[in-house]
């Protein structure tokens, strides 16, 4: 017979394959397992124990940290679904999309001029979680509807507001600090 | 092997014995030992009756003396009387910007971690640091009466992978099991969280010596998880005595003269002493070099308020990165004797809105939360009473075209971790490359620490870009970097060599421990001859009880077979009393049952979380 796959992430954590994840369920699952499989349960075993372990416990944690950040979960559902979801070959049809993107950005580099850079700063967090909510309701609708392909669009398109996010992110940081 | 024999949560395969186990603060200026006796977690005193061992080092003409005997000889010998010792772990001389930090040594680059120049000849920091521990060690064994089955030892947070290196091997150096590296603040909050059973978010403001740290954690029935960690690893109560030396020197009209290496620690000493005495009073008199001068407390809020911003910073940026805002910290917990400023306990409360909690001793309250995880660790607690689930402190990345860093594994990534990136050959032909790691948050590789430099060879033949070769760095539960590769398209395991750039290699390490150990070496060669085939018996037995029970299931004939023929060589191995052999064997078995392996979890994964309740969890996890 053939050999089988390993769990999905989802699998593993104990809930079913879909956007929507019950935050609270994996968060309770994932602790049960660490505080069954993690290294420090076997601290003083034998070294093979010990890797294996070590090799388990990073599986959890990458299965915990895709599941919880929406930009992850939703390259995952895609290869699970044989999407490639390599951001090079995306292309986007959406020219309103671009717009706003651009107006974004231009609002970003005026940040460090504005008269008070960190409400400035606040607003700009409003409209990208604004804008985010609004594509990730996109990639659900159109992932639950197995339009892969558009919904490969509505991927790339997370991923332009979550970089331009921690981007802001980075500029508080220099503000902060200033 | 736990993956494969799956027993049932709580239940021990092992009858319950009691271990001695303590936990160790290796600090800047002073380190402490901690144990868990009749289930009270406390400092260990010398025979004197101190707790503080002073980490000073001193290399007398035929002895090596350690803690208060050395620092009452720091002023008289100081090229002799090594101070501070922390900061150099696991630095190169480019680190170290010797006039920046005032160490009066007589510093030697050597390949990898500086050296520095006694009367008994060039000692590197890891030999230091394992005089410290060998003496602390001493200190559990005399008083706890019995030889330490392991320790864990505390690092700053914001250590990288070759400080954490240094650490381990000065630990390997004075011949103790290491059973982990602790982040500081997280042993602090070990130590609290146990006590009052808080929950919810907390931060630990961490002020010692020499460094600070600043962690965001939740505690959630008996999980402690660090959200992120930040500091600032040359911020300390040094950098306060410095200030206030430097406003001394100044009153007392000596600027810009050159001083002696023991004016300086004359002044030092007279600062830190001010320092302490402000904490009661509010003024004090230093006479240095026949002046007289005052502080005030009000004079030195100004002179290390600068220095309380630096940390403040830190938290608001930590803050950031955990995604929390003040107001959503519950708790904030003092740790180190930094904190004893009323100053800085003014900053605090007043930056997180509400009173910090300083309970417990701040300078023991590392150590004793270490104290608690080790003996956890050595198995004297049930199994489902406490998990500590950690982070990186820094991102480690490669080196990239234009000398530019590529982070592979983001900081405040929760550990162990793996991640595998991948490479192509760029010419026809190509058989090797190379790759450059490197720790830190700069987009420049110049900016960043160097880690090591790995050559990848043994790549196939094949034409430029075909190749695909997977690189996977894993980061274990220490924190501590491993690497290994593999060619994709053809199977073929690129072979790794590796070249630390900082720390010691195992050689290195080997060497000095024959050095230490001299006649037990043999001793020691026939006892890791043993522990290699008691691990090659239990591996040979869980795994053929694995496979009766599900090989069929779970595998294919060729792959049970292929694990079959390694067994077998593995049981001739046992046979053949070379301790190396048996080793590498068992991770080849290891290596060719991991799918199997990772299969079962999975199963037993699938089993463990079928037809329960969220409440069932919860409830399993009081």
């Amino acid at each position: 017979m053939q050999s089988k796959e390993l769990s999905s992430y989802f699998e593993l954590l104990g809930v079913p394959v879909s956007w929507q994840v019950d935050e609270s369920l994996i968060s309770s699952n994932f602790r049960k397992l660490q505080a069954q499989y993690h290294p420090d349960k076997v601290a003083s075993g034998s070294d093979s124990e010990r890797r294996r372990a070590v090799q388990y416990s990073s599986r959890l944690n990458d299965a915990i940290k895709t599941l919880k950040s929406p930009v992850l979960r939703a390259a995952y559902l895609l290869k699970l679904a044989g999407v490639d979801a390599d951001m090079s070959s995306a292309t986007f049809k959406d020219p309103a999309f671009l717009m706003q993107q651009m107006e974004l950005r231009e609002k970003l580099g005026d940040i460090t001029s504005a008269s008070d850079p960190e409400a400035a700063l606040e607003e700009m967090f409003e409209s990208a979680q604004a804008a985010f909510d609004d594509l990730s309701q996109e990639f659900e609708q159109r992932y639950t509807n197995k339009q892969f392909e558009d919904a490969k669009e509505s991927y790339a398109k997370l991923q332009f507001i979550d970089k331009l996010s921690r981007e802001a992110e980075e500029l508080e940081h220099q503000v902060l600090d200033g | 092997m736990a993956l494969l024999q799956i027993s049932e949560p709580g239940q021990s395969p092992e009858p319950h014995q009691r271990k001695l186990a303590a936990g160790i603060d290796l600090g800047t200026t002073n380190s402490l030992v901690a144990s868990v006796r009749n289930s009270i977690a406390d400092t260990l005193p010398d025979s004197a009756g101190s707790h503080l061992l002073p980490s000073v080092v001193r290399y007398a003409t035929d002895t090596i003396e350690v803690g208060s005997t050395a620092l009452a000889m720091a002023t008289e010998d100081p090229e002799n009387t090594l101070m501070s010792i922390k900061r150099l772990m696991g630095r190169g001389a480019d680190d170290v910007d010797v006039s920046a930090i005032k160490l009066p040594y007589d510093l030697v680059a050597a390949q990898g971690m500086v050296q520095l120049n006694t009367r008994q000849g060039r000692v590197s920091p890891v030999q230091v640091s394992a005089e410290i521990l060998k003496n602390l060690a001493q200190r559990a064994t005399d008083t706890l009466g019995d030889e330490l089955a392991g320790v864990v030892i505390t690092v700053p947070a914001y250590f990288d992978d070759a400080q954490r290196q240094a650490t381990k091997d000065a630990a390997e150096l004075a011949g103790l099991k290491l059973l982990r590296l602790l982040n500081e603040p997280t042993a602090a909050a070990v130590a609290y969280g146990l006590d009052s059973k808080e929950e919810g978010d907390i931060a630990i403001f961490d002020l010692g010596g020499g460094t600070f740290d600043i962690s965001i954690l939740r505690l959630t029935k008996g999980v402690f998880e660090v959200l992120a960690t930040g500091g600032d690893s040359a911020l300390g109560g040094d950098d306060f005595d410095q200030v206030i030396a430097a406003w001394v020197v100044e009153q007392c009209g000596s600027a810009g003269q050159e001083q002696t290496n023991s004016q300086r620690r004359k002044v030092i000493s007279l600062a830190k002493q001010a320092k302490e005495q402000l904490s009661d009073t509010e003024s004090v008199e230093i006479e240095y070099e026949q002046e007289k001068v005052v502080l005030t407390r009000a004079q030195m809020n100004v002179l290390v308020d600068p220095l309380i911003d630096k940390a403040i910073r830190a938290c608001k940026r930590s803050l950031r990165d955990a995604k929390l805002k003040t107001n959503s910290i519950q708790n904030v917990v003092m740790v180190g004797g930094s904190t004893r400023v009323p100053r800085v306990r003014e900053r605090v409360a007043e930056w997180f809105g509400r009173d910090p909690l300083c309970d417990i001793d701040p300078d023991k309250v590392v150590a004793i939360g270490a104290a608690l995880q080790a003996d956890m660790l050595v198995g004297n607690r049930s199994e489902d009473d406490m998990l500590l689930l950690d982070v990186i402190p820094l991102s480690l990345g490669i080196e990239t075209m234009g000398g530019l860093a590529e982070k592979v594994i983001h900081r405040n990534t929760p550990i162990p971790c793996a991640m595998a990136q991948e490479f192509t050959t760029y010419k026809d032909g190509q058989n090797a490359m190379s790759v450059h790691v490197v720790q830190g948050e700069r987009e420049l590789v110049e900016d960043c620490r160097s880690l090591a430099k790995f050559k990848l060879g043994g790549i196939p033949l094949m034409v430029a870009g075909a190749a695909r070769i997977k690189v996977v760095f894993q980061v274990d539960a220490d924190g501590l970097l491993s690497v290994s590769a593999e060619e994709e398209s053809t199977g073929a395991k690129a072979s790794i060599e590796v070249k630390p750039s900082y720390g010691l290699s195992d050689d290195e390490v080997a060497d000095m421990l024959k050095q230490g150990f001299g006649s037990a070496e043999e001793d020691k060669l026939a006892r890791s001859l043993r522990e290699q085939q008691v691990d090659a018996e239990g591996l040979l037995q869980a795994l053929s009880a694995a496979l009766l029970q599900d090989g069929e299931a779970l595998l294919s004939e060729d792959e049970q077979r292929s694990i079959l023929a390694e067994m077998e060589k593995l049981q001739a191995e046992i046979e053949s009393g070379d301790a190396g052999s048996i080793k590498a064997q068992i991770e080849t078995v290891g290596k060719a049952s991991d799918h199997f392996a990772s299969l079962r979890m999975d199963a037993s994964i699938r089993s463990a979380l079928a037809g329960h309740t969220v409440d069932e969890f919860e409830k399993g996890l009081d």
